[in-house]
């Protein structure tokens, strides 16, 4: 499975996209727990003490952030879907 | 007055008559609109809200505030205040740089301009005083070229130079002042106001001496407790870990348009796709970036230097290449390379037009093209750059076209016949958020009070979830309780802007922190509740001046695009803008009666008796 990493993540998974080797049919809570365990440095990044995705984090499933889809962080990603990582960012 | 903090001396000048009259500031507009933005608003309405935006009664405003220049974070920020002859609002624009801390340093709140000099002039400020001098030697010139002429005549150091360049004088609609060479106050059109009045540029030579605290004891820890928040934010600003301090404004261009909130190609899409990444605050740190400039006590440093390194443009160093403009300019006008948007904004900073609103006449151009809208005006392919040079070129001269683009974006749509292509409020471009992707910017740009515009309540702190230490995060697409948190961010903001800090701050510092620094700053008792009860004075008080201008009932809108066109890009598909239910919302929270601020509201904030 493909995942893009942005802004300051990037340096830490060194590419823009990253292949993960994962069974199909994970959910987006078990592909970032993959994500994590490849890449240790991304654990504070991305999870707070209680191992959840910090509200200012972003994991995007088709541009949508996960904790707005209906099964939130337990959502099955299909096939073919996007996924993009972000950090915080802001701006303007 | 009994207010400390303030160098309580304003310069009035006088174009017409060539006088200068030193003021203090009327104390009560001190208390109630506390500087830079606010108080400029208050010097503004005074002169009444009729007035023909290019004529010499217009007054124009160079505006610091009661923390400018000062120790605290952030501070180097100007508000250049005047009604705009874009919008027909009072609007006021800030930059950022040395000029503002210069200006207080030399012994000023602001400079107030009024009149229209016989001859072109610039003012130099120096220690007290503000001096009316001939400036027929730099006018004709670009921004880049008065700024070196400046620095050869009175040496760089210690030296601030705010000018318009070739569009300011020629009135193009949207012209903007631009500080020492990339900082922009850029929206509005008050370098076009400056053209009006012969006036080419603002001079100032002041060596540091910050202003001390009226009461120390407490500036102390209102300082430092501020400042912490900066640096331990971690997410943002925490200076060289934070993404606005490594990548700058532009590390927004890749989430906005994975979300389908990246207006592009004339807002026709919600998402640039692969063409965001190439003109990317990630792409440019990877292959451009040569520097991390910064603007007086800031450590957050989000400016960001690049030099280009081949193609026609080889060599060209700058440092404004910013999430907005590059969307303007990128994005919006289907064009995805990052050199090219390098080029394009230093040339709107050179010729002084606002980069964000630049692209809007040359997307509608490139849309009416596609449309076959043009008849015989040619047209133009999306993301053509060399034509957008030229056509930026033309816009800046009045030439051909360039003429009617001068004009704006509500001009050139009409031009083609389809006013429709406008993606404007009150005559101003949107700039780089699409409303279909995230709701709160299009209650946010029907209800400024300077047409559309991302500053005056800048929602997606909240719906990126990064508000100070992650305090507030709301669902980018519902629309509910977007009215009130509007209403919020654009009292919270009109405060930040009249002390006047970079809006960044936001990001780390709450209305705690700012209640704090002001209250030491000055000497006064003030609460986060007091910052809140300001800022709402200091935004009905704009509502105020643009109803009395006529904007009346229905004026805040969006183009029907929003509305009516649903999104077909991942993300936001499927999404347009609920307008009307968030400005009802909007409306109920101000106390407005659609729109218009009643006599009772006026009352009760303290601004008419
Ligand atoms: S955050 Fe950026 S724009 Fe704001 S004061 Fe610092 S360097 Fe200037």
């Amino acid at each position: 499975m493909q995942v893009n990493f942005y802004a300051t993540l990037r340096p830490i998974v060194g590419s823009r996209t990253v292949q993960f080797d994962v069974d199909e049919n994970i959910t987006v809570q078990q592909l970032v727990d993959a994500v994590v365990t490849r890449f240790p440095r991304l654990r504070q990044e991305l999870l707070n003490d209680n191992g959840d995705l910090y509200p200012h984090v972003h994991v995007f499933v088709n541009g949508r952030d996960a904790p707005y889809l209906p099964d939130g962080v337990e959502t099955l990603i299909q096939p073919g879907d996007t996924i993009d990582i972000f950090p915080a960012v802001a701006g303007g | 007055m009994a207010l400390g903090g303030y160098a309580n001396r304003i310069a009035h000048v006088d174009l017409t008559n060539g006088t200068v009259e030193y003021r203090g500031i009327p104390e009560d507009w001190a208390r109630k609109y506390i500087g830079a933005r606010g108080l400029g608003v208050r010097y503004v309405f005074e002169n009444g809200p009729q007035v023909d935006p290019l004529s010499p009664d217009n007054l124009l405003c160079f505006m610091n505030g009661p923390l400018t220049g000062t120790e605290a974070n952030m501070s180097g920020r100007m508000a250049i205040v005047t009604k705009s002859p874009l919008t027909g609002t009072v609007t006021d624009s800030h930059h950022g740089g040395w000029s503002a801390a210069r200006l207080r340093w030399a012994g000023f709140d602001g400079v107030l301009v009024k009149g229209k000099a016989k001859g072109p002039v610039y003012l130099y400020v120096q220690d007290g005083t503000v001096e009316i001098r001939d400036a027929s030697e730099v006018w004709g010139k670009g921004v880049h070229d008065t700024v070196r002429f400046f620095r050869e005549r009175y040496g760089e150091k210690d030296l601030s130079v705010i000018a318009i360049g070739q569009a300011g004088e020629n009135l193009v609609r949207f012209a903007c002042w631009i500080n020492e060479d990339d900082r922009a106050s850029g929206r509005g059109g008050t370098g076009c106001v400056g053209g009006s009045k012969l006036l080419k540029a603002i001079v100032i030579k002041a060596p540091k001496k910050m202003p001390k605290a009226a009461d120390l004891e407490a500036w102390k820890p209102a300082h430092k407790n501020a400042l912490a928040a900066i640096m331990h934010e971690q997410n943002i600003t925490s200076p060289r870990k934070g993404g606005l301090s490594v990548y700058g404004t532009n590390v927004l261009m890749n989430i906005t348009s994975t979300m389908g909130a990246l207006p592009s190609k004339n807002s026709m899409l919600t998402s640039f796709g692969p063409g965001a990444e190439k003109i990317s605050g990630e792409y440019v740190k990877e292959h451009i970036l040569v520097d991390d400039p910064t603007c007086h006590a800031c450590p957050v440093a989000c400016k960001k230097e690049v030099e280009i390194k081949e193609g026609p443009w080889k060599g060209l160093r700058m440092e404004s290449l910013e999430y907005e403009p590059a969307w303007s300019l990128g994005a919006n006008c289907g064009n995805d390379d990052v050199n090219a948007v390098a080029k394009l904004i230093d040339l709107c900073n050179d010729y002084g037009v606002d980069a964000i609103e630049t692209g809007h006449p040359i997307s509608i151009y490139m849309e009416a093209t596609e449309r076959g809208y043009t008849n015989g005006d040619g047209g133009i392919a999306w993301g053509d750059t060399m034509a957008m040079v030229e056509l930026v070129r033309k816009i800046a001269f009045r030439e051909g076209i360039g003429n009617v683009m001068a004009e704006g974006a509500d001009a050139t749509a009409k031009h083609f016949g389809h006013p429709e292509l406008a993606m404007t409020v009150k005559g101003q471009g949107i700039p780089a958020y699409d409303p279909r992707g995230l709701k709160g910017m299009g209650i946010g740009y029907a209800t400024s009070n300077r047409g559309a515009c991302h500053l005056r309540a800048y929602t997606p702190a909240a719906e990126l979830g990064v508000m100070p230490f992650g305090s507030l995060k709301v669902d980018p697409l519902a629309w509910k309780g977007k009215g009130e948190l509007v209403k919020i961010f654009q009292d919270v903001h009109a405060f930040s802007d009249s002390l006047d800090l970079c809006k960044f701050s936001a990001f780390a510092e709450g209305v705690q922190e700012y209640a704090a620094q002001y209250a030491a700053m000055v000497g006064v008792e003030f609460t986060a509740d007091d910052v809140l009860k300001a800022g709402e004075r200091i935004y009905n008080l704009e509502r105020y001046y643009n109803n009395l201008a006529g904007f009346r009932e229905g004026s805040d809108y969006l183009p029907a695009r929003f509305i009516q066109e649903p999104s077909t890009m991942p993300g936001s598909q499927g999404h347009v803008c609920e307008l009307d239910e968030m400005l009802a919302e909007y409306y109920a929270a101000r106390g407005w009666e659609n729109g218009v601020v009643p006599e009772s509201k006026l009352r009760e904030l303290g601004i008419i008796d």
